[in-house]
């Protein structure tokens, strides 16, 4: 079996990680409260990397480089912060855009920071029979080749979305914290192993 | 027609305007006409650049800073190359600013 820990050449803690393999997260999408209603149009006009089309959407979309971020900032004072690869990172890069907010006189507070989603991925490096998993896993199980090439696995403990494809390859979604998706994925890998299609 | 004011500040726009600043202060010009010959310049320039101009130019360099708002997206671009079918140019630092013509003819 082979040690993924993706990113990091740290060995892996098998007694959480049984499998051998951890998800890398992917994207985490969080909101917090600036708690001060917000002039969009004067914060378009003087940030930078902000655009405003109020016919389009109703934010100011705001990007940062450090950690590589999205902000979406409603006049509420309500804003989400998406693309961030881990949970600290994206609370850095909220604090980050909130202090943008500051510095253009709006006096923005940071109340109520809440991880939203976290979106992992992996790769098992099998091929896997998804028709044989929909139909033993009926009720958790959507395979609609037609529609969409990836199995669509609603996990209830975890409750979790796992897109499952037949490379291998594995998407995680709907954690609030990583270890839901570190469970899920546990929780699925020997199903995975018992769908594994044999290599013709 | 509506049109843009953006080519007043380019060097031939500058120099217009200059001048029939200069023939108005005169009194060689009434201000009603200069104002006119600046609106038809912005037309003019329009038009020009729709149907006289047929190079492309290429730009390509690192995104610094980008903007949109009210329908303008301005662009800070560092090292930057400018490139059409003559050849090519670096410049340090470009500032482009554009604006969507389709807005206008609504």
């Amino acid at each position: 079996m082979t040690n993924q820990g993706e990113g990091s050449s740290q060995p892996v803690d098998l007694r959480q990680h049984p499998s051998g393999i951890v998800p890398t997260l992917q994207n985490i999408v969080s909101t917090v409260n600036l708690d001060c209603k917000l002039d969009l149009k004067s914060i378009a006009l003087q940030a930078r990397n902000a655009e405003y089309n109020p016919k389009r959407f109703a934010a100011v979309i705001m990007r940062i480089r450090e950690p590589k971020t999205t902000a979406l900032i409603f006049a509420s004072g309500k804003m989400v912060c998406t693309g961030a690869k881990s949970e600290h990172q994206s609370k850095l890069a909220a604090r980050k855009y909130a202090r943008i907010i500051q510095k253009l006189n709006f006096p923005a507070k940071f109340k109520d920071f809440k991880i939203q989603n976290i979106v992992g991925s992996c790769d098992v490096k099998f091929p896997i029979r998804l028709e044989g998993l929909a139909y033993a896993h009926g009720p958790f199980s959507s395979y609609e080749p037609e529609l969409f090439p990836g199995l669509i696995y609603r996990m209830k403990q975890p409750k979790i979305v796992l897109l499952i494809f037949v490379s291998g390859k594995i998407v995680l979604t709907g954690a609030k914290v990583r270890d839901e998706t570190y469970q899920a994925f546990e929780n699925i890998y020997p199903v995975l192993t018992e769908f594994r299609k044999s290599s013709q | 027609m509506a049109t843009f004011e953006l080519y007043r500040r380019s060097t031939i726009g500058m120099c217009l305007t200059e001048t029939l600043d200069d023939m108005v202060s005169t009194g060689t010009l009434n201000p009603e006409v200069a104002i006119q010959v600046l609106v038809q310049f912005d037309r003019s320039m329009t038009e020009a650049l729709e149907t006289q101009v047929k190079s492309k130019v290429t730009i390509k360099g690192h995104l610094h800073t980008y903007r949109f708002c009210d329908n303008v997206w301005t662009f800070i671009l560092q090292d930057a190359t400018f490139k059409n079918e003559e050849g090519h140019e670096q410049v340090g630092k470009v500032k482009i600013v554009a604006c969507d013509s389709k807005l206008l003819t609504q």
